[in-house]
């Protein structure tokens, strides 16, 4: 309850800063972004925000999976390679690859998010199908289950508490990376970030910034909310710090 | 019926954990596996449901060879509990328990009835709070109990148990042996149970097999087992309390006197004392008209006028035993208590006989000259 009105009070103070923000019009020189070309923006951002986040998903689960067999279970070292070499390249850095890649615009920005914020859903889903208590796991194959049934009836439900918290850290990732992508022409928030920047001017950065955190936060929480139902109800817990990861 | 013939595991890395066992468990037989950790108890178990694959030698489970049978649907056949249970976090007690059942494709009504009926038998009432659970609201007991009801599914012919009832307090798990034992009498399993305490062994077993460092040593009934142990070293697992043991395979009702001689509460001092001198005794047990247990009446006390009754002058009583009571325990009771008789009553407190320590003699006598026979010959 105390959550949901701290949760509350900061949305309402961001919200309220955007408004502000967006309310002076002019200053000195520059004009700010106008209502209509804000809310352009903040559609744009949360088409490429969900868009990576689908691409994240999409791979990230199968990628853990295959990972957590036991015959990939060597890959595993890999991974963990891959994941903290991964997390110190820049945003930056990665989008432009991609936009090098793949060209400007919105199609190299969202596999770019898609990419970086792809490791804390294999992370977790990786953790949580390792996870599951073995005598859990031996009492499904002692009773007959085959090896496809163990692993949808009783390991990704087991581990749907981990996948769910690496999806909720991916997506808020997601949102601030996604600024990024304003650099390569892929619209969003980040385009006016991005204006205020090379124009020194704060107040713009903020009415950019602003709308940013407040859809970060929305996000994780509405996140947390379909989490919760997705959860099977025998596992239900307050999720721990560590589920979270790293990140 | 399960039979192993020269059946040998050597793991991977060069462990040899089972060497050349043969063992036949007739049908409805309930045998126990017996040894001390690390002698390969699980692993035995585990190959007769191909959790762990054999290196040598064949299994058959009513009569077919289970490597020509796929190793689901001979699970799926065979009921299986561990000592940690494994239940299912995310699943509620029914479908836990319903988890075989659904796996061979039962109807959901059919699945339903046996969840209930299983419920019922395991005592986890009412049945349907219980039912709506989850693993995580359960105690250690009752989670343990789920985990046999779960076993026992679709009622398979065939249960193997590896220390089902290890990881649970010493008065719940007699208990839960006690209640096993009545539902195996009701059901009638083949069973293979793994356990490394002696007493288990020898209150559940029809037959024990105790193995050492992956052999078979001895497999015998309880009993022969502790009067005729094979060697230095099933004797020494059985312990030097052998024969207090093997009390334990006794019940009272097999050694009491049943019919015993009393006196009513009504009889008069007189008549008591009479009745003492007839049968040389010095106490009598008392009973009221109903045939009730009411207490004792020593020589001493039934010195007094003839027209006072007995019941005036009964000593109440300490201790009762039951006819089911296994002999250590009438032995502990009687211990305890310091007297030389034990009353033995039914349900209704009726007496129904009386167990003396002369008798308890004679049969641990008996317990001996049958070790003694054995021990002679080889
Ligand atoms: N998967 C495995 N890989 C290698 N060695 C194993 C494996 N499982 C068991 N062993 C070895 O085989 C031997 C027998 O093990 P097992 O688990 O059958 O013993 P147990 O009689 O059940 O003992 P406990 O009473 O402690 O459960 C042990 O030496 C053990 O270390
Ligand atoms: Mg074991």
């Amino acid at each position: 309850m105390r959550r949901n009105m701290i949760l509350f009070l900061l949305l309402a103070g961001l919200l309220a800063l955007t408004v502000w923000t967006t309310s002076l019009g002019r200053v000195g020189f520059f004009t700010m972004a106008p209502p209509a070309k804000l809310l352009a923006a903040l559609r744009e951002h949360l088409e490429i925000v969900l868009l990576a986040e689908l691409c994240a998903v999409a791979a990230g689960i199968p990628i853990g999976l295959i990972l957590s067999r036991r015959s990939f279970r060597r890959g595993a070292p890999i991974l963990s390679a891959v994941t903290s070499i991964a997390q110190t390249v820049p945003t930056l850095a990665l989008v432009g690859i991609f936009s090098i890649l793949m060209g400007l615009g919105l199609r190299s920005a969202i596999v770019a998010l898609g990419v970086y914020t792809l490791l804390p859903i294999v992370r977790n889903t990786y953790a949580g199908l390792v996870s599951a208590d073995p005598a859990v796991k031996e009492a499904a194959r002692g009773m007959g289950m085959s090896t496809p049934q163990i692993l949808w009836r009783v390991e990704m439900p087991l581990a749907m508490p981990l996948i769910m918290a690496g999806i909720r850290t991916s997506t808020v990732l997601n949102v601030g990376s996604a600024a990024v992508a304003g650099m390569i022409g892929a619209g969003g928030l980040g385009e006016i970030i991005m204006t205020g920047v090379s124009l020194r001017l704060v107040e713009m950065v903020l009415q950019g910034a602003a709308p940013t955190a407040a859809l970060a936060i929305s996000l994780d929480r509405l996140l947390e909310i379909v989490a919760g139902r997705a959860v099977p109800r025998g596992l239900r817990r307050p999720l721990r710090r560590e589920d979270f990861g790293r990140t | 019926m399960i039979e192993l013939r020269d059946v040998t595991k050597v793991f991977p890395g060069g462990t040899q954990a089972v060497d050349g066992i043969t063992l036949v468990v007739h049908e409805g037989e309930f045998c126990v596996l017996l040894g001390p950790s690390g002698c390969g108890k699980t692993t035995t178990l585990k190959m007769i449901n191909r959790l762990v694959p054999l290196t040598s030698g064949t299994i058959t489970v009513g009569g077919r060879d289970i490597q020509k049978l796929r190793a689901t649907e001979l699970r799926r056949r065979i009921g299986y509990a561990i000592q940690e249970i494994g239940l299912f976090p995310h699943m509620t007690v029914a479908q836990n328990i319903a988890t075989v059942p659904r796996l061979l494709g039962w109807r959901k009504a059919k699945r339903r009835a046996r969840v209930r009926e299983l419920l019922g038998l395991l005592g986890l009432t009412p049945v349907d709070e219980f039912l709506r659970r989850y693993p995580a609201e359960l105690s250690g007991g009752q989670r343990q109990r789920v985990g046999v009801a779960r076993a026992l599914g679709a009622d398979p012919a065939i249960l193997l148990m590896d220390e089902p009832f290890g990881a649970i307090d010493p008065i719940t798990r007699e208990r839960l042996q006690d209640e096993f034992l009545r539902i195996q009498r009701e059901i009638r399993k083949t069973v293979v149970f793994v356990t490394h305490d002696i007493h288990e062994a020898i209150k559940l077993g029809d037959k024990i097999a105790l193995m050492k460092e992956g052999r078979l040593i001895q497999h015998a009934t309880p009993s022969q087992l502790l009067a005729q142990p094979a060697d230095d070293f099933v004797r020494g697992f059985v312990g030097t309390d052998r024969t207090l043991k093997a009390l334990r395979l006794t019940s009272v009702r097999e050694i009491m006197d049943s019919g015993p001689l009393s006196v009513r509460d009504d009889d008069s001092l007189a008549a008591a004392r009479r009745a003492m001198d007839r049968l040389e005794r010095s106490f009598l047990p008392v009973v009221g008209e109903d045939g009730l247990f009411l207490g004792w009446v020593g020589r001493n006390s039934v010195l007094g006028p003839p027209s006072v009754c007995v019941g005036d002058r009964i000593t109440p009583y300490a201790v009762l035993g039951s006819p089911d009571m296994p002999l250590n325990e009438a032995l502990a009771l009687m211990l305890e208590s310091a007297t030389g008789n034990l009353p033995v009553t039914d349900e209704d407190r009726r007496l129904v006989g009386l167990v003396s320590f002369d008798r308890l003699f004679e049969s641990l006598r008996q317990i001996y000259v049958e070790r003694e026979a054995g021990e002679g010959s080889p």
